[in-house]
């Protein structure tokens, strides 16, 4: 398990369960990430003393890092939208959150669309719009 | 103008989620105008690796959503407040749409959030804006929708269906 | 299968599928899932706050503000095209 060296606000590793194949842009070829929301989870101190509850922001966070972890192709991809976010059911801190994605080709990128659950049903809906890098 | 003390009266958030440091503009129920300074020296920071890329540096971009999140926030309980609304129920973020990222943020840069309400209606409140940097555009938010819950609803004991998203986002 | 409703006082008939497509947008669904009488809380899977902000989003593109009353009631894109279209001839 790679250390989190990055500057997210989410430090649980993200644990690719299912990797969207090579030649994504199908649909169906959905990816499978899990993340594990430890209590110590920095945001849970002040969201909010003495009522921990996982920021929506941050459900869309683990999204994002899924994303990264299965992006289809070898380019470099860039976060360009949130295309939208609907926030259904809350994540409390000990909670295991899957996020199961499709990945479709878009103009100049690409489309993610993920559903993010715990144990308990749908914590919420996501729909990130990523432009791929081009590297100079 | 409000402060950084009356922004803690006004949202529940703290350290290191309290992403609002001074509200500079407000006309209850209508639009608001809020700064948070962006420093290297905030908690997320902590981890990067001393070989960090400068880009890598760029502040995390769901958090620049949290920050513009808060300030609609703090524009829903003025404006609430304001018109006698709801204050003893909860906010809850609903959902988000449309939120594009123009440009990234580093760490010395000051947003300036710029909040407008959309609609108003009698338990959810819809609001738009874009966040500027140095005059540049960095962020737009199409809608964000936010709805009024009583407040009981948010004990986690509650049953879990009952329970809606966080407070504020 | 598209009908153009055609408005007695001569304005511009409301066009069903700009309207469609619209929603469908919002709702992030096929234009062709949203049929004219489709309910977007039982057949789209729509959830309340949803279908309330597909109705704001409409009153913001044709200029128009509906009672608070009037705009829940509206659950399916035939009933927000009957609301636009008496709304906009109101005007």
């Amino acid at each position: 398990m790679t250390a989190n060296t990055t500057n997210s606000p989410v430090r649980a590793v993200p644990e690719v369960v299912r990797r969207a194949s090579a030649d994504a842009g199908q649909s169906g070829l959905s990816s499978e990430v899990r993340f594990r929301i430890a209590p110590e989870e920095p945001v849970f101190a002040g969201h909010y003393p003495d009522f921990p509850i996982f920021p929506g922001v941050c459900v869309v966070e683990c999204a994002h890092r899924a994303a990264l972890a299965t992006a289809p192709g070898d380019g470099a991809i860039a976060l360009r939208a949130l295309e939208s976010a609907r926030f259904i059911g809350p994540v409390f801190p000990g909670d295991v959150l899957t996020v199961r994605a499709d990945w479709k080709a878009a103009d100049g990128g690409w489309t993610y669309t993920a559903t993010a659950a715990t144990e308990r049903g749908t914590s919420a809906k996501v729909r990130l719009g990523f432009r791929t890098e081009v590297t100079p | 103008m409000i402060d950084a003390a009356g922004i803690k009266r006004l949202l529940p958030h703290r350290h290191p989620m309290l992403l609002i440091d001074r509200v500079v503009e407000l006309v209850p129920g209508d639009r608001l105008v809020a700064l948070k300074a962006i420093t290297c020296n905030e908690p997320w920071y902590r981890h990067l690796g001393e070989d960090a890329a400068p880009e890598e540096f760029g502040y995390p971009r769901t958090l620049l959503v949290e920050s513009w999140g808060q300030a609609a926030g703090l524009l829903a309980v003025c404006g609430a407040e304001a018109s006698g609304g709801p204050t003893s129920q909860v906010m809850l973020a609903g959902s988000m749409s449309g939120v594009e990222f123009h440009r990234p943020v580093q760490p010395g840069d000051v947003l300036e959030h710029r909040v407008r309400l959309f609609r108003a209606l009698t338990d959810t409140v819809i609001f738009e804006g874009e966040t500027l940097v140095g005059g540049e555009v960095a962020l737009t938010f199409s809608r964000m929708v936010m709805a009024f819950r009583p407040g009981d609803q948010l004990r986690p004991s509650a049953p879990a269906d009952q329970v809606a998203a966080p407070a504020v986002p | 299968m598209s009908v153009t409703y055609s408005d007695a006082a001569g304005a511009a008939p409301l066009d069903m599928d700009e309207l469609r497509g619209i929603v469908a947008d919002i709702l992030e669904v096929d234009a062709t899932d949203v049929a004219d009488d489709a309910d977007f809380m039982e057949d789209l899977e729509v959830d309340s706050l949803m279908a309330l902000e597909v109705i704001v989003v409409l009153e913001k593109k044709y200029g128009v503000k509906f009672a608070e009353s009037e705009l829940r009631q509206v659950v399916s894109l035939r009933q927000a095209h009957e609301l636009l279209t008496q709304k906009l001839r109101a005007r």
